[in-house]
């Protein structure tokens, strides 16, 4: 699938300025006109980060408003009479903190699962021989290829049967073995693939096997990877929203997708202000880790070799 | 030794093998075998019915509408979110105050909930809402953006590509580094313009970047669910049922199992047939360094 | 039938004859007909609700202690409340999964259960409790849940849908209320008059949300227009009498401007239009922020009529323990707790149906409009459409009356296309 170059060129990574003799350098730039150009940069990026970035700030905003003032005409951003109601009715409403516990602890788990499994099978299919290595890794990226909505129904037989219904366990084994996991495994042999091969007969001179190859040499090496497998993984898992749909019927067990769409009334009419406010709840943490670990989280995926 | 280092190959790779042979092959076998049955979920009993399901499909005169909307909906995401994945990266790629701020503003949508994502683009979406209550200001009556099928079909497209285009443009972005600056340089001695470079060079060198990002954002918008749940229901009409949306639907609200399971498997055929194809045009248009 | 739920249906069946053959021996202390068998502390029941309100679910369990304390089988008696919005996919599921509860409301999923032969017929078992009082029940609210003259749920909410106005809004936009002759016509105009005054909107059918088309029964049935014909076979989405309701709608909507179009969200408990069509039940969403009215239904072409929401609730035959299941429900519907719940729903009983009984335990309105909104009208008042596969109808009709909400969207083609889509359904 991938150049045998791709890897090292991936380590390179993205960097803050381009090489020196990129695309966008001009030999001999006109001042006059590099200002133009400059201004016309500015504001295409910032009328195309508009719909970008206005979602979640109109979000944050709307949350604090009373109900009335959502849909005023014309709209507003911020409100002049901000209220936390919203924010205490999400709690009372339904187990809204026990569901967020249930969200986190899911995703973790699963990505700490799936880092295990992907490095272990991401490191044999690239540098352990065995017969049928192709045939088997074949098969495993079948599992990327299969849509979740045809195995669902059979899945939630599979699952009745062994009584695991309504329970936490199929989110976390289809998601840490199936799909997400795989497309992991496929980033990790890809990585593993363009690490040198003088890695291991140094390794072996000191006297390591394979466990130890790849806990203790390519493991630390795998940084980058890995953080894009866990990046990748985690938001698979937190964003999950068919299966804990149909495996999930007890509110105290909902993870936070489903929990959002469950902010009605007694009627079925919609809770719009609470809907903000808790969906508010789940993105900001998330937004924040984020905006703090940014360069690492958008570098570990550019240096993940999964770019072909 | 070798021998040795075999065993050690598969038992590595067995957690990995075991989970796609127990959570996705066993589930496609079953698959199969539900779509040739019928099912009263109610009372548990299954009867034996053959190719019904399947010949059901060509008489279902729903499923064309649905196809159509699929095709439409998927082209539509690969289509603007390479495009604009690209484009972005190849804006950023460049050395200018502020370009740390805008990369990381185009990814934050990619950490946020899809669920709560669409939500708010319902809101902003509706008649009333956000997006037309700004073009007011501007003397422009916005469209009744969610309920008339081309602008359903453009919001849950435009929803879905603004969410998740971030990952394709951190990809383009390395992928973009990794050309090597010289081949611009000698380029610009012959006189080539940027547009000339991008085609010839730049292009071709990106390309395996291209054909993993086709096949992971074809296989995503294929499966592309939560957002039409939350903001269609794949209405109006059934501008927006796509085949997820549809199996969904026939599996799990009618309760019609076989032939939800019938529907699935041709959503597996396709997505399998769609990456075959891919595979097979790569030797066409994806460039390799060595 | 596989073998489990066989068995369960052997032992609903020997329940049944041994209840015959003892010729009711009731136990006082409880009502119950038949003693269990069960030992001490052993059962545990389930009861699927969908409502999430406190004080609704606090009510249920003093029933259930109160139950408890005189039934030492029973371990625990436990209300799930699973979210409005997918009961019937959840609780379908839940059945399917082999998990299902042992007793359910139920509102549209009803028709389903019963003609799979997943309910528990009642009627036997309730006429034979003592003090029971099963001709009490209102034979226009059992209706809904009978088959082969067998009672399969309590329809212990029979929720009449009125009109609510905003008077506060109709005072902004200058308009009066001619509340002795109510019509659609007027209510169409003073909307209308409202939106132009005041940009709320006018009337709003709620919970419709250009989705839930069966809602809009409550509109056409004052035109003696109906989904289907009596027995379910045949649409009767095309008939003259229901084009005629859907070109008001239509014309409301895009030529008088009394209705908010499709994608515009107007609350009328936020204060966001004059009028609301809902149950009875919604009173509790009125939070004084403004002056209202209830009426009865506005009357049609045909004069006036009435329509009621309906939840009954059953015992599910999956259950494993149907015959102390199916106890309990006779001692929670019985006279004495039927007066407790309708604090909350309108009972289906005659005797508890006076406006004065009602106002005891209602708050937010007066004995009189409880007596002309929902007692004057449940007697013969009209259900919402309700058939077997009711997703299924609900969502192919969905789809087809969509093409109804454009500016020029040609009504009765549009309803012709609804019948094509939903006959194949009904003839199954």
């Amino acid at each position: 699938m991938t150049s045998g170059a791709a890897g090292t060129a991936g380590a390179t990574g993205v960097r803050a300025s381009p090489p020196p003799t990129g695309v966008t350098q001009r030999k001999v730039p006109r001042p006059g006109a590099a200002v133009v150009r400059r201004v016309i940069l500015y504001v295409a990026l910032i009328v195309l980060a508009a719909p970008f970035v206005v979602p979640t700030v109109w979000m944050i905003a709307s949350s604090f408003k009373p109900l009335s003032e959502i849909f005023a005409s014309p709209p507003t951003i911020f409100t002049d009479s901000p209220t936390w109601a919203a924010y205490a009715e999400a709690f009372t409403f339904q187990p809204f903190a026990q569901q967020y516990f249930n969200s986190v602890y899911i995703a973790v788990l699963v990505t700490l699962i799936t880092m295990l499994v992907s490095s272990l099978a991401g490191y044999a299919f690239a540098r352990i021989r065995f017969p049928g290595r192709n045939l088997l890794f074949l098969v495993v990226l079948i599992g990327l290829l299969v849509p979740g909505e045809v195995t669902i129904v059979p899945l939630f037989q599979m699952f009745k049967q062994v009584g695991l219904i309504n329970t936490h366990w199929p989110l976390i084994l289809v998601t840490a073995l199936a799909a997400p996991c795989v497309l992991a495994t496929f980033v990790m042999r890809q990585f593993f693939i363009s690490l040198p091969g003088e890695l291991e007969e140094a390794a072996r001179l000191d006297g390591l096997g394979r466990v130890g190859i790849w806990w203790r040499i390519f493991l630390p090496l795998a940084k980058p990877a890995l953080s894009a497998v866990a990046i990748l993984t985690f938001l698979a898992s937190w964003n999950l929203y068919l299966e804990p749909t149909v495996y999930l019927t007890s509110p105290e067990l909902f993870t936070l997708p489903q929990a959002l769409t469950r902010y009605t009334d007694a009627y079925g009419g919609e809770m719009w202000n609470t809907q903000l406010a808790a969906a508010t709840m789940t993105v900001v943490p998330v937004l924040v880790v984020f905006l703090i670990a940014q360069k690492q989280f958008v570098e570990g995926l550019a240096h993940s070799g999964l770019k072909g | 030794m070798a021998r040795r280092d075999a065993l050690t190959g598969y038992l590595f790779i067995s957690p990995q093998l075991i989970g796609v042979l127990v959570f996705v092959l066993i589930p496609v076998g079953l698959a199969i075998y539900y779509s040739l049955n019928d099912w009263n979920i109610f009372t548990g009993e299954l009867q034996f019915v053959g190719g019904d399901h399947y010949a059901a499909l060509l008489e279902d005169p729903q499923l064309p509408s649905v196809l159509g909307a699929t095709a439409i909906f998927s082209g539509g995401v690969v289509a603007l979110n390479i495009a604009l994945g690209l484009a972005l990266a190849v804006m950023l790629n460049r050395r200018f105050r502020g370009v740390t701020l805008f990369r990381t503003l185009f990814f934050s949508p990619v950490v946020v909930s899809v669920v709560a994502w669409t939500l708010v683009w319902g809101f902003l979406l509706q008649d009333n809402g956000g997006i037309n209550g700004f073009l007011a200001q501007f003397g422009v009556v916005g469209p009744n953006w969610l309920q008339e099928g081309p602008t359903a079909m453009a919001a849950v497209i435009v929803t879905q590509v603004v969410r998740s285009v971030g990952i394709n443009m951190v990809l383009f972005l390395s992928a973009l580094q990794g050309v090597p600056g010289e081949l611009y340089e000698a380029a610009r001695i012959d006189g080539a313009r940027n547009s000339t470079m991008f085609t010839r060079i730049t292009l071709p060198l990106i390309s395996p970047t291209l054909l993993l990002t086709a096949i992971i954002t074809i296989v995503g918008a294929l499966q592309a669910f939560a957002q039409i749940a939350v903001l269609t229901q794949g209405g109006p009409g059934l501008s927006t049922t796509v085949l997820v949306y549809y199996v969904f639907q026939q599996a799990f609200d009618f309760n019609n199992i076989g032939y939800g399971s019938t529907l699935a498997l041709m959503l597996l055929t396709f997505v399998m047939l769609l990456t075959v194809l891919q595979w097979q045009l790569r030797r066409k248009w994806v460039f390799y360094e060595d | 039938m596989n073998t489990a739920t066989k068995l369960v249906g052997l032992a609903a069946l020997a329940t049944t004859i041994a209840v015959a053959a003892a010729g009711c021996s009731a136990s006082a202390g409880s009502g119950g007909p038949v003693a269990t068998t069960a030992p001490p502390n052993s059962v545990d029941l389930r009861m699927t609700v969908w409502t999430s309100n406190e004080d609704q679910l606090a009510l249920f369990d003093s029933i259930a202690e109160e139950y408890k304390s005189d039934h030492p089988e029973i371990k625990s008696i436990t209300f799930e409340s699973l979210p409005f919005a997918d009961y019937n996919t959840t609780l379908t599921t839940q059945i399917a999964g082999g998990n299902s509860p042992d007793l359910a409301w139920m509102g549209d999923l009803s028709k389903d259960l019963i003609a799979s032969d997943a309910l528990v017929p009642l009627t036997d078992t309730l006429s034979e409790t003592k003090g029971w009082d099963y001709d009490d029940l209102l034979g226009s609210v059992t209706a809904e849940f009978t088959a082969d003259d067998q009672l399969y749920a309590y329809p212990f909410s029979n929720s009449p849908f009125a009109l609510y106005v905003n008077e506060s809004l109709l005072a902004e936009a200058g308009q009066t209320l001619d509340t002795d002759n109510l019509t659609w016509d007027q209510v169409s105009a003073v909307g209308s008059a409202a939106n132009a005054a005041t940009g709320k909107g006018g009337f709003v059918i709620r919970d419709f949300n250009y989705a839930s088309w069966n809602t809009l029964a409550t509109v056409w049935t004052g035109w003696g227009a109906s989904a289907w014909n009596e027995d379910g076979t045949e649409c009767t989405f095309d008939s003259d009498e229901m084009v005629k309701a859907f070109q008001f709608l239509h014309d409301a909507i895009y030529v008088d401007k009394s209705m908010p179009g499709p994608g515009t969200t107007a609350d009328f408990f936020a204060g966001d239009s004059a009028f609301t069509i809902a149950q009875v039940s919604r009173a509790s969403l009125l939070d004084g922020s403004f002056e209202y009215a209830v009426y009865p239904l506005p009357a049609g072409p045909e004069g006036t009529y009435s329509v009621i929401g309906q939840a009954g609730v059953g015992v599910l035959e999956s259950s494993a323990h149907v015959q102390e299941a199916t106890d309990f429900l006779a001692f929670l519907t019985n006279p004495e707790n039927a007066a407790k719940l309708a604090q909350f729903f309108p009972p289906p009983r005659e005797s508890l149906l006076t406006g004065e009984k009602l106002a005891e335990v209602n708050t937010k309105l007066t004995a009189e409009q409880l007596q002309t909104v929902v007692v004057d009208q449940i007697s013969d008042a009209v259900t919402l459409p309700n058939h077997t596969s009711p997703a299924e109808i609900a969502q192919k009709a969905k789809t087809a009356l969509d093409a109804m909400w454009t500016p020029d969207a040609d009504v009765e083609s549009v309803l012709s296309s609804v019948c094509t889509a939903i006959d194949p359904l009904l003839a199954k």
